[in-house]
């Protein structure tokens, strides 16, 4: 029964995003199978745009290979892990895909209005946002003290700007060293020269 | 020449004339009580597998869709939703007191569909005429299965899709479990109940004749449908197998 779940979350994300499936209208038909780690799972295109899971014996037109951590930094919206992300298959397929999945949106409060109504859906929507919101900021509050604490208090971790002053001195001094190696180098040479049995003769 | 002409009615082997008949007074006894059979057979999940099988389909507005053995009605229910007002569906059942009762039903929910006596092994449709043709538990009481699935394959559009849910093997390790469900319990809770347990013997028989799921699909395929996948759901009590016409 987990694929007639999956398959009603999938299609209600897409009802819920009627543009997605304009977008996967073209592919009807079509599947994709996406590989993270272990996990494997296939997708099929319906003919009226809505996504399904596959069956049991499906061929896939095209394979996404995702590693955990890639996975990790696309959840987290980096967009430069998506060039970490293999494609073989049928790429316009896949590209329609990972369209779909980062621009869907789920819309809870609609959701949740069918179960308890319009006004109360709002309420709770506004306060759980306003309360992940306030716990967003405790915790970036907290960080704040923590990293004060022991940049100024119990110095632990360097400053920014303190690492920047660093890293110049460290430059100037390589620079200075290597003046100094080359006049050093200079001054061995003359100093053979004036050695040397020629310049006694 | 004896065996061309025989076939299965749940473990009995009878005339192929016989078959219909046979399985039309099964179905005569039951039809009355068929929502409380299908409940009491599939502990209720028939209402979960046919919807499964409607979002499966792809189904969109404006489409024509045809339901084979369409009984109580209960897909063409969920169908006419999917259609819309621009589409349409089409109710069909061998049985006059199936039809009746599904025609009936689908009525008092306010919708009005064309509801036809038929024999899907000779459906009155021109060709390439459906997007979806489905048949839910009805394909194991068809006489010739393999006359059946071609007759759906001709009827459907190029680009149309056949879907077929119907009980299937069941996952080996549950499989003497569910021996025992069907021999033992179910012809007892169809005498309890209907008072037929005849009927409810016939149906649990009718269920270990039926085709595998690798077999159905490779019929599918001989019939000339295309990327024929099939889902196991309730591991394996029921299949849903869908192809596509190419």
């Amino acid at each position: 029964m987990q694929k007639v779940a999956l398959t009603r979350l999938l299609q209600h994300l897409i009802a819920q995003n009627s543009w997605a499936q304009d977008l996967l209208l073209p592919f009807a038909g079509k599947s994709l199978q996406f590989n993270v780690s272990v996990f494997q799972q296939t997708l099929v295109v319906l003919e009226n745009g809505q996504l399904a899971i596959s069956g049991e014996t499906n061929l896939p037109d095209a394979v996404m290979t995702i590693s955990p951590t890639t996975l990790l930094r696309l959840l987290a919206k980096d967009e430069a892990a998506n060039r970490q992300v293999s494609i073989t298959g049928d790429t316009q397929l896949a590209s329609a895909f990972a369209k779909v999945f980062a621009n869907a949106h789920w819309d809870v409060e609609d959701d949740l209005s069918r179960l308890i109504g319009d006004m109360p859906a709002n309420q709770v929507v506004d306060s759980t946002k306003k309360m992940v919101d306030s716990v967003k900021k405790s915790s970036t509050n907290a960080v704040d003290m923590l990293t004060e604490f022991l940049q100024e208090e119990k110095p632990l971790i360097a400053k920014k700007i303190s690492v920047e002053n660093f890293n110049a001195e460290v430059d100037t001094l390589r620079s200075d060293v290597e003046r100094f190696e080359k006049k050093l180098d200079k001054l061995i040479k003359r100093a053979q020269q004036l050695h040397s049995p020629k310049s006694l003769s | 020449m004896e065996k061309e002409n025989s076939t299965h009615f749940g473990f009995k082997t009878v005339a192929e004339n016989e078959k219909a008949k046979k399985v039309g007074e099964v179905f005569h006894s039951v039809a009355s009580k068929y929502d409380l059979m299908n409940d009491v057979m599939s502990a209720g999940l028939h209402r979960s597998w046919k919807r499964f099988a409607v979002e499966i389909s792809g189904v969109k507005a404006g489409d024509t869709v045809l339901d084979i053995a369409g009984g109580s009605g209960d897909l063409s229910k969920l169908f006419a939703k999917k259609v819309g007002e621009t589409g349409k569906v089409f109710l069909t059942d061998i049985n006059a007191s199936m039809l009746g009762v599904g025609r009936d039903r689908l009525l008092d929910a306010g919708l009005s569909m064309p509801a036809i006596q038929c024999d899907a092994e000779k459906l009155p449709f021109a060709d390439n005429q459906f997007d979806c043709v489905i048949v839910a538990f009805g394909l194991r009481n068809m006489t010739h299965k393999d006359l059946a699935i071609a007759e759906m394959q001709r009827v459907l559009k190029v680009g149309g899709r056949l879907l077929i849910l119907e009980f299937s093997k069941v996952w080996q390790p549950l499989s003497k479990i569910y021996d025992a469900y069907s021999f033992k319990l179910l012809p007892f809770m169809g005498k309890i109940l209907a008072n037929d347990a005849d009927s409810y013997q016939y149906l649990a028989e009718s269920i270990r004749m039926h085709p595998d799921q690798e077999t159905l699909k490779q019929m599918m395929v001989d019939a000339g449908l295309s990327k024929v996948d099939y889902y196991n759901l309730s591991a394996g009590v029921v299949a849903l197998h869908k192809g596509y016409k190419i």
